[in-house]
């Protein structure tokens, strides 16, 4: 079990090692995004912002303007502070690699000022955009690298709580793709999910799967561009049904990039994910008060299947 | 001049608030900063950030005084067929960050003053500032963080020509208040004449001096040099009919001077700055 935002600061110090354009910034905020491990190795190239996440843009896109590869992270929430700052770096068409940890209601206990639920939506509405969400350490770490490789605006969503490692080192981790994480022959409904929504479809699958029911689950790591022809043609294979599920706020999420994409298709795009403004809470609590978890989704498949 | 002409051609565009930093632009670009005008992405150019974007046909002006560009390109101001948009974009080779939503272009300013620290480089980053975009707070957490780190690369110009879109600033000419606003963050602070060329020429000349950045606070008015419209209200944004043009380049006439002739400084030509780590690439050989 390793977070995602752990496997962050992790990949930073792997690629700092080969790559010298590659410089950290972080708003005080580094021993939670794991920023930090970048900065304790390669302290001449880590820039702590202090609480000041604008202006923590604005400095990494002058640095993209010179040639650097700049990653700056904070909480996602907080990032939505600089959004005027993101919009403008979108025009620079600036190689800018920003990293909002601690997303959903994952984190819990800190309440709703801290979650963040709108950072998808934002960051997908940035023309050119990338945006990424993985579920775990090994595909974070290579999503990292593809981020340092891509040019332009790449947004890497990471979560606070500590999650299962299910990839192999070997896997690869394209821009654009997914990955089919369950599928069988009778597969009723294609389950879409990314972070630590994964995990509770694949929860789900093995409970519907005792009941007879099958289901697809996919890891859209990739939310833009997204793995548009993957997901149709499983969503093909279970009667044009998929249900997306998400750690986000119902608007904007990766609900609405699968519906955004599909919907030309005669595919009926079923939505989960954060409805109201949420509470404290242990997180198993409120993934399941907002209806995101396990039994959200043994549910709702149900409902379908009928 | 250049700038009028081409907001009027335009039919659009801020014409007042380029005549208020003219004076400012050409002591930049024609007497003091290095750079190879036929290269602006060299990397060691000093770098020039247009904060208040609003001015980019007085930017355009300065490229084009500079030979970068060709002086009747300027007609096509804010085409749909010309790069020369109303706000300055990086799809011009001179503009490394997009400016136009204010109070942004000192943070990215810091940025490339730190970049040049880091690549063992001497250009120099100077940002113009309009007097109204500092009332944007991201303004002074750039300012703060430069000071902090004692960035005497960075040269922040603020073109404090008193009035805003709707109405005069919070703060009008009083350039004392800014000055103490910089002063709390550590920065030198000269306080000049934003239209008297040998002044500014020489609060430049010191630029880049002792371990702290530099602001140049300059008072300046607003559409300077045509009778109808200095420091007038209710110009902000508003290009001038054909007949007033002419008018004021008349007015403007007997004090311009081209930039003919006049030799820009060199940047020092210095090793650009490497990729990938040497101890790897050389373990590579091995």
């Amino acid at each position: 079990m390793i977070a995602t935002r752990e496997a962050y600061g992790n990949a930073l110090v792997r690629i700092g090692a080969v790559d010298r354009r590659v410089c950290v910034f972080d708003a005080d905020t580094k021993n939670s995004t794991f920023a930090i491990k970048f900065f304790q190795k390669y302290p001449e190239r880590a820039f702590e912002c202090y609480i000041a996440e604008q202006n923590m843009v604005g400095v990494a896109v002058g640095f993209a303007a010179r040639g650097k590869v700049p990653f700056a992270s904070s909480f996602a929430c907080f990032l939505t502070r600089a959004y005027d700052f993101i919009r403008m770096a979108g025009i620079s068409r600036a190689n800018l690699k920003l990293c909002g940890s601690h997303a959903g209601v994952s984190i819990g206990e800190d309440g709703p000022s801290q979650m963040g639920l709108e950072d998808i939506a934002m960051m997908r509405a940035v023309p050119e955009s990338v945006v990424l969400y993985p579920c775990d350490a090994v595909s974070t770490e290579k999503l990292v690298e593809q981020m340092a490789l891509r040019r332009g605006i790449c947004y890497l969503r990471t979560s606070r709580p500590k999650t299962p490692v299910i990839y192999d080192n070997e896997e690869d981790f394209p821009i654009g793709g997914a990955k089919v994480l369950r599928q069988s022959a009778n597969d009723k409904v294609t389950v879409v999910a990314a972070g630590v929504t994964v995990f509770e479809a694949l929860k789900a699958a093995d409970v519907l799967q005792k009941e007879g029911i099958g289901i697809t689950v996919i890891d859209a790591y990739s939310v833009k561009p997204l793995a548009r022809d993957a997901i149709l043609a499983a969503a093909r294979r279970t009667n044009n049904t998929v249900l997306t599920v998400e750690d986000h706020y119902i608007e904007g999420g990766l609900g609405d990039a699968v519906a955004g994409e599909l919907c030309n298709e005669g595919v009926r795009v079923y939505k989960l994910g954060v409805t109201e403004i949420p509470h404290s809470g242990k997180p198993e609590e409120l993934l399941a008060k907002y209806r995101i978890d396990t039994a959200a989704i043994v549910h709702l498949v149900k409902e379908l299947v009928k | 001049m250049h700038s009028i002409a081409s907001t009027t051609a335009a039919g659009s565009g801020h014409p007042t608030s380029c005549l208020s930093a003219a004076e400012l632009v050409a002591a930049l670009f024609f007497y003091h900063m290095r750079y190879d005008p036929k290269n602006p992405q060299y990397h060691n150019n000093d770098r020039f950030i247009l904060s208040k974007g609003h001015a980019a046909p007085l930017l355009y002006a300065a490229w084009a005084e500079a030979g970068f560009i060709p002086p009747s390109e300027l007609l096509n101001l804010r085409k749909l067929t010309s790069d020369l948009e109303g706000h300055p974009t990086p799809r011009l080779p001179f503009v490394d960050v997009a400016t136009g939503s204010l109070g942004q272009g000192l943070s990215a300013g810091v940025g490339m003053a730190l970049c040049a620290r880091l690549d063992n480089l001497d250009y120099r980053v100077y940002v113009l500032l309009g007097d109204g975009e500092c009332a944007e707070g991201a303004v002074w957490e750039a300012v703060a963080m430069a000071g902090r780190l004692k960035l005497s690369n960075l040269i922040a110009i603020v073109d404090v020509n008193r009035l805003g879109q709707s109405e005069a600033t919070a703060v009008g000419h009083n350039i004392e208040v800014y000055q103490k606003r910089f002063e709390a963050f550590g920065w030198r602070t000269e306080l000049i004449d934003g239209h008297d060329l040998e002044e500014i020429l020489e609060v430049l000349d010191a630029a880049g001096l002792g371990d702290q950045p530099l602001a140049i606070i300059a008072k300046t008015i607003k559409g300077a040099g045509v009778s109808f419209l200095a420091d007038k209200d209710g110009w902000h944004g508003k290009p001038l009919s054909k007949e007033e043009a002419e008018r004021a380049i008349a007015e403007l006439q007997p004090k311009a001077c081209s930039a003919e002739g006049i030799t820009i400084p060199e940047p020092n030509r210095l090793p650009p700055p490497r990729k990938y780590c040497s101890s790897l690439l050389s373990a590579r050989f091995l």
